[in-house]
């Protein structure tokens, strides 16, 4: 039975737009799916292999780039940018790993943060390529209805979550968990950790590059501001998996409900006002003290505190 | 030749003296990612805080930014005391997956602090115009001949000063008094130290309240040559990351030596590159002492020692 | 718990489903940053909203109804900027006004004209959002372009520099008010020597500074938000830099917290504007001391355009056949009426649709205050050229 709950939910979804929902909800759905696709990807690298990087929005930006720049530069529709997006985020994996994954713990953790930031103000600077500060605008967007964006974040969505199970599932999964809990004794029996961490790395990066591609596609403006932010991205994108379950497969999916629906949600309280973030943070840090594994993590936890469930 | 000689000079001036107070900014920060190995992403967030108390100090009671310090510094220091008490140490306790959740503690933290300051303090901008804000001293006046002109600026002198006499104080509590020590024991070797018999919890909140007490300071010396808003924090958060780095975890010579040394590139990537690119210099520089430097500017201090 | 649960159900309800009020109001969300880095400016648009709805619901309303206002934080980012317009036109609120940011803008610009929702721009400056041939998108503000107009006037009249220095911080605002002073220098004749952009919030500008003072150039010509202004002040008063002129585009330049922070450093200073509180415009003068007496300083021109921005969609709310969004969309085409901003009337000019093309000013810090210096036509004072250096200053 459990084998088919990600087709059921798969299913489920693909009907959603069926129902008529309004646009703002359909918009905040399909943020929450996009949102799902880079936690998952995240979760790949950070959760299963213990890599925890600071600086997705190199790679989220680095395919909305790819596709903004195709688009800018050339006039080609930006869905072009997807396969561009792909090859991009895969180098610069590649260049990120080569230069940070020798460092061990905050080291690594700091410098991820340092390359994202890198990525930012190189986009700034380099006017002639990205336009700077002055964006990227796609002029007449593909579609007006939200509908078919819906079912191509959910067509990649739903491949990421099938990817990240295939591999999770393989030997590869295995080798992952084996250097997040313990490099040297991963290595000690034989696992190339470097090539492994490589792997998870490429993976990651290349499902969020296709995230930003399709961010691009879908919002018709980046800057780099936007879309290589610290804040808004990559701090984001840990909170989703933190939040929602890090070594998952639903936390991520788990994340984003909560901070892409719960913040849109405490954001638009009438009375609240301004103070939505004291709230959403006060919330976090509950989420994080009571269950540092995340919602999904912490299931049963989370089940126990909530009261709902049998009575033992 | 002159004006080359003159540009040189007043950038390699202001370098210094913004390295001064990059150095105070990361020292807190250096001494807490050394000491507990905690990223503390609310640094910034925390020294808006402490702006805050400086700005109604002199608003509220015309107190000085300057003497605000020894107002600004406890309260941040009690600040820091207890967010180690009640948040950062019932995450570290808890048994997880991965180990940094504290990161996204303080995420948390931060969110709720500038946001408390908006909405509390709305989101003008404040700042305090001292008399001396643009007071400076000028070569000309001294040198009546000088061929160039160059200007040292009160309150950023000022604030180098404060900078280094500070960390020269922490510098001796460090190395010369038994809490020093045993602080610079917990952040060498957790269990050793706990065997040694040190109180390591108590050093532990120590260590957060005095980095906390730190950046209260700068703080205090930072708002007369800036101004003041909730959102404020995270550009100094970056940068305190980027000293922590570049001088070596819990370092205090590290951290000044380091700060000394971005302040000036900066300045000169500003001058001589184009100031656009100042802040990826920061951030490559970071990036090459992880790679090349793991251990800072400290480690190269050692080296030299031991080498004698 | 099952509190809680319900509370978070009602609120899916209303979310999906919007709320409705009296048959007797008109609601009016706008979308604006109340939080993050920007909050200053969404702060001075909301009180400026606040008191012209209270005054056009003490004469009656709009067509009887109760204009009732709604606020909605969307934190500077375009995306939340998109999603709140997108709940708006779900909720069929006929038409958009706000924002404050150009990337804001231009994405709540792209929805507007995707759903056919007339939208009003009140402080965006980017050009391109009036440029895209946008048949729903209407700015009542100048465009960047624009803004610096009386100062290049200020400045070939009265200065006739030959060279120019341009600092600006590396914002869309920034970047495009350096590139049109560029251009407008170039066809002047006068020689940039320094052009060089700054992070927003950077704390030493004495290197990029020390660079200029090299340079020798007539005028210095900058371009920031807030504070930025205040600091590259101090800053050229304590590097003892003489130069003809200081010149600011705006913005952080034409607000009282530009002489509140940098005191002396600030006199002489000339800046772009958009609008001014003793300008004699029909109602400009009771908005501005209404402001001030609430808030304590006078009102910058971005208040002062969100407040006509009501009166305008009055205008338009009471000129349409109906309150469909075609009809209002045509009122709107057709305004032609003078409001506390200044003139407001949207033409296809020049390349832009929908502009309202209205005259800028230019400001003097004299003696600790903004006076309105050029044209001369409505100057408050008279101009100080050519200024006194640093060393002769007291």
């Amino acid at each position: 039975m459990k084998k088919y709950i990600p087709f059921l939910v798969l299913g489920c979804m693909a009907l959603l737009p069926l129902l008529g929902l309004s646009d703002y909800l359909m918009h905040i759905l399909i943020l929450v799916l996009m949102w799902s696709v880079i936690g998952m990807a995240w979760n790949l690298l950070g959760g299963y292999c213990g890599q925890v990087s600071f600086g997705h929005a190199a790679f989220f930006g680095v395919g909305a780039y790819s596709a903004g720049m195709l688009y800018y530069h050339t006039g080609i529709a930006a869905w072009w940018g997807m396969p561009i997006a792909i090859v991009a985020a895969l180098l610069v994996a590649l260049g990120i790993g080569v230069i940070s994954l020798r460092l061990r713990g905050p080291y690594f953790v700091l410098s991820t943060l340092a390359i994202g930031e890198i990525f930012r103000i190189f986009a700034e600077n380099l006017e002639t390529y990205t336009q700077g500060n002055l964006g990227i605008m796609i002029q007449e967007r593909t579609w007006v209805e939200k509908a078919p964006y819906f079912y191509i974040i959910l067509g990649i969505a739903a491949l990421t979550f099938a990817v990240v199970k295939i591999v999770v599932q393989s030997k590869w999964g295995y080798y992952f968990v084996a250097i997040r809990e313990d490099q040297y004794a991963a290595e000690s029996l034989g696992i190339n950790s470097t090539l492994f961490k490589t792997i998870a790395l490429s993976l990651s990066g290349v499902f969020t590059g296709i995230a930003g591609a399709f961010y691009m596609n879908y919002m018709g403006y980046i800057d780099p501001g936007i879309v290589f932010a610290l804040g808004d991205i990559s701090i984001l994108t840990v909170m989703v998996v933190m939040v929602g379950g890090v070594a998952t497969y639903w936390g991520p999916v788990v994340g984003a409900v909560i901070m892409v629906f719960f913040s849109e949600l405490i954001r638009s309280l009438p009375t609240i006002g301004s103070a939505h973030q004291t709230l959403f943070g006060i919330l976090l840090i509950v989420i994080i003290i009571f269950l540092p594994n995340g919602i999904a993590g912490d299931l049963p936890k989370l089940i126990r505190i909530l009261g709902i469930g049998r009575k033992q | 030749m002159a004006p080359h000689i003159e540009l040189f000079l007043q950038t390699l001036i202001a370098g210094i003296l913004l390295g001064g107070l990059y150095a105070l900014i990361g020292l807190g920060m250096a001494l807490i990612l050394g000491v507990m190995r905690i990223i503390n992403l609310a640094h910034g967030d925390q020294m808006m805080i402490a702006m805050y108390v400086a700005f109604f100090g002199y608003d509220l009671f015309h107190i000085d930014p300057y003497i605000s310090i020894f107002i600004a510094a406890p309260v941040l220091f009690l600040l820091g005391v207890g967010l180690q008490k009640f948040l950062i140490t019932p995450v570290l306790r808890v048994e997880s997956i991965l180990p940094h959740n504290q990161v996204i503690l303080t995420v948390g933290i931060g969110m709720v602090l500038s946001n408390l300051a908006t909405v509390f303090f709305t989101s003008d901008y404040r700042s305090t115009p001292v008399s001396y804000a643009t007071t400076a001293w000028y070569l000309s006046d001294y040198w009546k001949d000088a061929p160039i002109e160059l200007s040292l600026s009160l309150p950023w002198t000022v604030s180098f000063v404060f900078s280094v006499i500070i960390s020269t104080l922490l510098w001796f509590f460090l190395g010369k008094t038994d809490t020093g020590r045993s602080i610079r024991a917990t952040a060498q070797d957790l269990d050793a130290a706990l065997l040694m018999g040190v109180n390591v919890q108590r050093m532990r909140m120590l260590t957060f309240g005095i980095g906390s007490a730190l950046v209260g300071a700068a703080a205090c010396l930072f708002i007369p040559i800036y101004y003041l808003y909730p959102a404020l924090g995270k550009q100094f958060t970056n940068i305190a990351f980027v000293i922590t780095i570049l001088g070596g975890l819990g370092s205090v010579e590290g951290a000044i030596v380091g700060g000394v040394i971005l302040g000036i590139f900066e300045s000169m990537t500003s001058t001589y590159l184009g100031m656009g690119w100042a802040p990826a210099g920061r951030f490559i520089i970071f990036v090459l002492v992880l790679i090349f430097l793991p251990g800072g500017v400290a480690s190269l201090i050692k080296k030299k020692r031991l080498a004698r | 718990m099952k509190r809680f649960l319900s509370v978070i159900l009602s609120t899916i309800v209303f979310m999906l489903f919007g709320g409705n009020l009296h048959a007797a109001d008109f609601e009016l969300a706008i979308p604006l940053p109340l939080t993050g880095s920007e909050a200053k400016f969404g702060e001075i648009q909301k009180r400026s909203y606040e008191i012209a709805a209270a005054e056009i619901n003490a004469k009656g309303g709009i067509k009887g109804k109760r204009l009732v206002l709604r606020f909605e934080d969307s934190q500077a980012k375009p995306e939340t900027a998109r999603a709140i317009v997108e709940k708006l036109i779900g909720n069929k609120q006929p038409i958009i006004v706000g924002e404050y940011t150009s990337s804001c803008a231009k994405a709540v610009a792209a929805v507007a004209e995707e759903r056919k929702t007339p939208y009003l721009v009140v402080a965006s400056a980017a050009d391109e959002i009036t440029q895209k041939n946008y048949k729903y998108v209407f700015r009542q503000n100048a465009t960047n372009v624009h803004y610096a107009d009386a100062v290049v006037s200020f400045m070939t009249e009265v200065v006739k520099p030959k060279t120019m220095a341009i600092i600006y911080e590396s914002t869309n605002f920034g970047t495009s008010g350096a590139e049109d002073m560029d251009k407008q220098a170039k066809k002047l004749g006068i020689s940039v020597l320094v052009k060089e952009k700054y992070e927003k919030g950077a704390v030493d500008f004495k290197p990029i500074l020390s660079k200029v003072k090299a340079a020798r150039p007539d005028i210095i010509y900058m371009v920031s938000y807030v504070m930025d202004a205040s600091l590259l002040m101090k800053q050229i008063k304590e590097l003892r830099i003489e130069a003809k002129l200081y010149a600011g585009g705006a913005a952080g330049f034409a607000i009282p917290e530009f002489i509140q922070n940098a005191k002396d450093a600030a006199e002489y200073v000339v800046t772009a504007t958009l609008w001014f509180h003793k300008l004699k415009y029909p109602g400009a003068a009771s908005y501005a001391e209404k402001y001030k007496q609430k808030y304590g300083d006078y009102p910058s021109y971005h208040g002062a355009s969100a407040y006509s921005a009501i009166y305008v969609i009055k205008n338009a709310l009471e000129k349409a056949k109906s309150w469909s969004t075609d009809d209002i969309r045509s009122a709107l085409k057709a305004t032609n009426m003078m409001t506390a901003y200044g003139p407001v009337k949207f033409e296809d000019k020049d390349g832009y649709q929908n502009q309202n093309f209205h005259e800028t000013f230019a400001l003097q810090v004299l003696k600790g205050n903004h006076e309105l210096i050029w044209p001369a036509k409505y100057a408050t004072a008279k101009y100080v050229y050519p200024i006194p250096a640093w060393r002769d200053r007291r």
